[in-house]
């Protein structure tokens, strides 16, 4: 079958470049031996990211969140199909009428890996742990901020009382972990959950092995109570470079590649054409945004960083914001692979998705930024640059992501379109782009993130209340926004039961942030994926139709996946190894004669 | 015996030369012979040939594809198309004609080559140069640094230095300058002692010659031709650390450079999804560049150093 095409591509490339194909050939040799050494069904999947922290109570990366997903059990789960919360370790769930106490039960059939039941009182304790101690607050403390009190008044009862209503009582996003394991950790600060393999859980995986930087290891859980997982074994490997796990899944080496955040245009086109290999490419769950920097501050109103004075005046944001040709980053940039941005959140979530009014839109016109700046008081001087009344010209820093090709290539596209109004633009590509943007210290900066089913959490950082206390603290916002209107609009939202309603809040909130310019989401990315259908025959997406697999806000796609009969696939790999190392040996022989024959040749030179 | 001032003697003999016109002269001849030399290495004037043809392109850029085939904004093509009679290399992730773009980074991948061969050299030479004349501590205290810098890898203190500092071409060339030189400093310095112990050296300072007439009148000239093949073999490997710099990102992404554009086809996944067309022009031409300097280098070496024998 492909066998043929795989002799050919490893010949090729040893031929350019026989050392390194040496090398690389002798890399990809021990994982394959390592997996074939039974015949257990291994899943695995190329990762770009590197995992934080394996304990539920500080990990915030996608990988990490997922691992646990597949780890643990959460209260609820969101369905494949349309994102409403379904049964997971709660089985039903009641409120009082007065939507302040609320009332999980909790399924009798789930057990810890270590053979005890799963119970309210370990909910119950993970709960109480956040709200007690805020080392373990530290990745979703904002769950629990508002419980008053929580409690399990039987193993199969959990009741949390809150002080004033909140939405997303039925999408708690935190992992319940067994008590009696985690009551023995003394500093929720420092412990990572990493050294006492398997660690102890109820999900459709149990992670049995991890190397920082290198892969993750999960085993299927027999025991599931869903039931288990068609794979027995799921491998996270990280890829750091993406062209190498593409190279990888071209091989069979991994089943799966999720791309960093997607595969690029050209890596999803060349690997379309590929026998046996499938490109997802599903309507994204991001947003892709250039946020602006309004002055850094903290809660107790001390301002730091140094961002430009001139990004205060809503005028100047509108100018930027509508000297930005979104459809051009969308055709050029994702080459179609993303959807034009408009409102916050991506038009995947329907409910909530907002665009603004024909009358409200900021759509891209040089003209008009350009009279608005004139407006707003900065002028071209005669070297065609804007300068403020003070005589300072616009010049912005643009914070980028050293890893990310889109946000430089974007960059550039910037730095004409703004250019061209005569701001100067000079983009500032980092590897660590936490520390400037925590200190505040940029204009303006590429910002995304993955929305869930349940926008609160992404609503929640441009609240002033998500401010860092103080300017040495750090604090949940995102770049510092604080605006009293979409304040009372998100406390409003929150309080919201009534699902219309509450969508309409958001909504609201969505076009105040979008008339205060702060945030120009310019697309929502798709989430570009591919996998051997050699290897997997068939995974779940989510949402069901036209769906991501990487990065799901269930554990569908992993616990569903199953896998492909693969006789043939192994030996052919194995055989591209053989002429690989013939070819390379060959080349080697060849260059030896070769510097024999000269060397002879030149011996009467030789003294 | 002529009474008077010490003029030169005008009316007995008008042919006589006076040392300027000699040392002109002398000069000349050795021009004529260095040349006459070096015309005999064939793998020296293919070099020279592709270095002028180099140097064409790049000075002729303004003309040829001017500085608008770099704009993002006015792209003439759509992302990524494959070579055609429009775009004969086709073109790259914002549709601007990759021809165009290596025709105009090499201006930058020269310029950055030079400069930083040209202060690494600099470096080389002064630390050399003062090293060999001056000795004592001095010398111990410098060449121990010298060692330090020759011992640590290149490459890594280059992108530790290009890191802390802003990403500019200025970065780039600093970074190059000063972690190659201890190389040059290395043979300026035994070539300064094999030139100070000579008897001449020794007569000038009896004659009162201080430090500094010592070191650029008598020392300065004798290294000088080891200098310049040095410089010249410099300037490859120059090229090509400004390409590894730019291909791992730490040069400036806003411009044109041939390792920039190496990054850019990575970043796009070039590599895994086949498409040559955007790898290769950009990987040939640092090849051909870098591959000129040194069979300059090479043959400039050789015939100003007759002791490295015959070299093909």
């Amino acid at each position: 079958m492909s066998t043929s095409q795989q002799h050919g591509r490893a010949r090729r490339r040893l031929a350019a470049a026989t050392g390194a194909g040496a090398l690389i050939l002798t890399a990809g040799l021990v994982p394959q031996q390592a997996a074939a050494a039974d015949g257990d069904k291994v899943l695995t999947v190329a990762v770009a990211q590197s995992v934080d922290s394996l304990s539920p109570f500080l990990a915030q990366r996608l990988l990490s969140t997922s691992i646990h997903r597949l780890t643990y059990e959460y209260l609820t789960n969101y369905d494949a199909e349309d994102a409403r919360a379904v049964p997971a370790l709660a089985t039903k769930w009641t409120s009082s009428p007065d939507k302040l106490t609320w009332t999980y039960t909790i399924r009798s059939d789930s057990s810890w890996s270590d053979g005890e039941r799963a119970t309210a009182e370990d909910a119950a304790w993970t709960f109480n742990t956040m709200m007690t101690d805020p080392d373990a607050a530290t990745a979703n403390g904002s769950f629990v901020a508002n419980f008053r009190k929580v409690t399990a008044p039987s193993p199969t009862e959990l009741v949390i009382e809150l002080k004033k209503p909140q939405a997303t009582m039925t999408a708690l996003d935190v992992p319940i972990v067994p008590k009696h394991v985690w009551e023995k950790v003394d500093d929720y600060s420092e412990f990572n959950n990493d050294k006492n393999f398997p660690i102890v859980g109820n999900g459709p995986f149990i992670l049995t092995d991890y190397k920082p930087d290198s892969y993750v290891r999960l085993k299927a859980n027999k025991d599931f109570w869903r039931g288990a997982p068609k794979f027995d074994e799921l491998v996270f490997r990280y890829y750091k470079d993406q062209d190498a796990a593409v190279a990888a899944l071209r091989k069979g080496e991994v089943s799966f590649v999720s791309g960093s955040p997607a595969l690029t245009p050209a890596q999803a086109s060349s690997l379309k054409s590929e026998k046996n290999i499938k490109v997802n490419d599903a309507p994204g769950r991001r947003f892709y945004a250039l946020a602006v920097n309004p002055g850094a501050r903290a809660k107790n109103g001390e301002t730091f960083g140094d961002g430009d004075p001139s990004l205060k005046d809503e005028r100047v944001r509108h100018a930027l914001f509508m000297a930005v040709d979104r459809k051009t980053v969308v055709d050029k940039v994702f080459q179609g692979y993303a959807v034009q941005g408009e409102g916050y959140i991506p038009p995947r979530f329907d409910s909530y998705f907002w665009k603004p009014s024909d009358g409200q839109e900021l759509a891209y016109d040089p003209a008009k930024a350009a009279r608005l700046l004139d407006e707003a008081g900065y002028k071209k001087n005669g070297d065609g640059k804007r300068v403020g009344k003070d005589g300072k010209p616009l010049d912005y820093r643009v914070l980028c992501h050293a890893t990310d090709p889109n946000d430089k290539a974007i960059g550039q596209y910037l730095q004409e379109w703004w250019g061209e109004l005569g701001i100067g633009v000079s983009l500032n590509c980092v590897d660590n782009v936490t520390d400037p943007w925590l200190a505040g210290t940029y204009d303006l900066a590429f910002d995304g993130w993955s929305v869930n089913p349940d926008p609160d959490f992404v609503m929640s950082i441009h609240t002033c209340g998500a401010l860092p206390a103080t300017p040495k603290d750090t604090g949940a916002t995102d770049n510092f926004i604080c605006d009293k209107q979409y304040d009372e609009l998100y406390a409003k939202q929150l309080a919201e039961y009534d699902p219309v309603k509450r969508a309409d809040l958001v909504k609201q909130m969505q076009s105040r942030l979008y008339d205060l310019g702060y945030m120009n989401v310019m697309a929502y990315p798709n989430a570009v994926e591919a996998y051997r259908t050699d290897q997997i025959a068939s995974i779940t997406t989510m949402p069901k139709k036209a769906g991501n697999i990487y990065g799901q806000d269930g554990y569908w796609s992993w616990w569903s996946a199953t896998p492909a009969d693969t006789g043939d696939s192994g030996g052919s790999d194995s055989t591209g190894v053989v002429v690989g190392i013939v070819a390379g040996v060959v080349v080697l022989v060849g260059a030896g004669a070769f510097l024999a024959l000269r060397r002879r040749s030149t011996a009467e030179d030789r003294e | 015996m002529t009474a008077g001032t010490g003029e030169p003697v005008k009316d007995g003999a008008p042919e006589a030369p006076g040392p300027r016109t000699l040392a002109r002269r002398r000069r000349r001849a050795s021009a004529a012979r260095f040349w006459r030399e070096y015309r005999t290495h064939r793998a020296g004037l293919v070099g020279l040939a592709a270095l002028a043809l180099f140097a064409l392109v790049a000075l002729t850029a303004p003309l040829t594809v001017g500085s608008d085939v770099s704009s993002v904004t006015g792209a003439p093509g759509q992302p990524l198309e494959t070579p055609s009679g429009e775009f004969w290399l086709g073109t790259d992730r914002f549709g601007r004609d990759l021809l165009g773009l290596v025709v105009w980074g090499s201006r930058v991948s020269l310029l950055v080559g030079l400069l930083a061969a040209a202060l690494c050299v600099a470096i080389g030479t002064l630390v050399g140069i003062t090293a060999g004349h001056f000795k004592g501590a001095y010398a111990t205290v410098v060449m121990r640094i010298t060692d330090w810098f020759l011992v640590m890898p290149t490459l890594v203190l280059a992108i530790a230095l290009a890191t802390v500092m802003s990403r500019s071409l200025g970065t780039v060339v600093l970074a190059i300058g000063v972690t190659s030189w201890p190389t040059t400093a290395r043979l300026v310095r035994a070539q300064t002692l094999a030139v100070e112990a000579r008897p001449y050296i020794e007569r000038a300072r009896a004659l009162g010659g201080g430090h500094r007439h010592i070191m650029v009148r008598h020392v300065l000239p004798n290294v000088m031709p080891l200098v310049l093949a040095q410089t010249t073999l410099m300037i490859s490997s120059s090229i090509l650390a400004e390409a590894t710099l730019a291909f791992l990102g730490l040069g400036d992404p806003t411009v044109v450079s041939w390792g920039g554009l190496l990054q850019d086809a990575r970043e796009a996944g070039s590599v895994s999804s086949g498409n040559w067309s955007y790898l290769v022009p950009p990987g040939l031409a640092i090849a051909g560049v870098a591959l000129a300097f040194t069979l300059c280098g090479r043959a400039v070496e050789s015939v100003l150093n007759p002791r490295l024998g015959v070299a093909r």
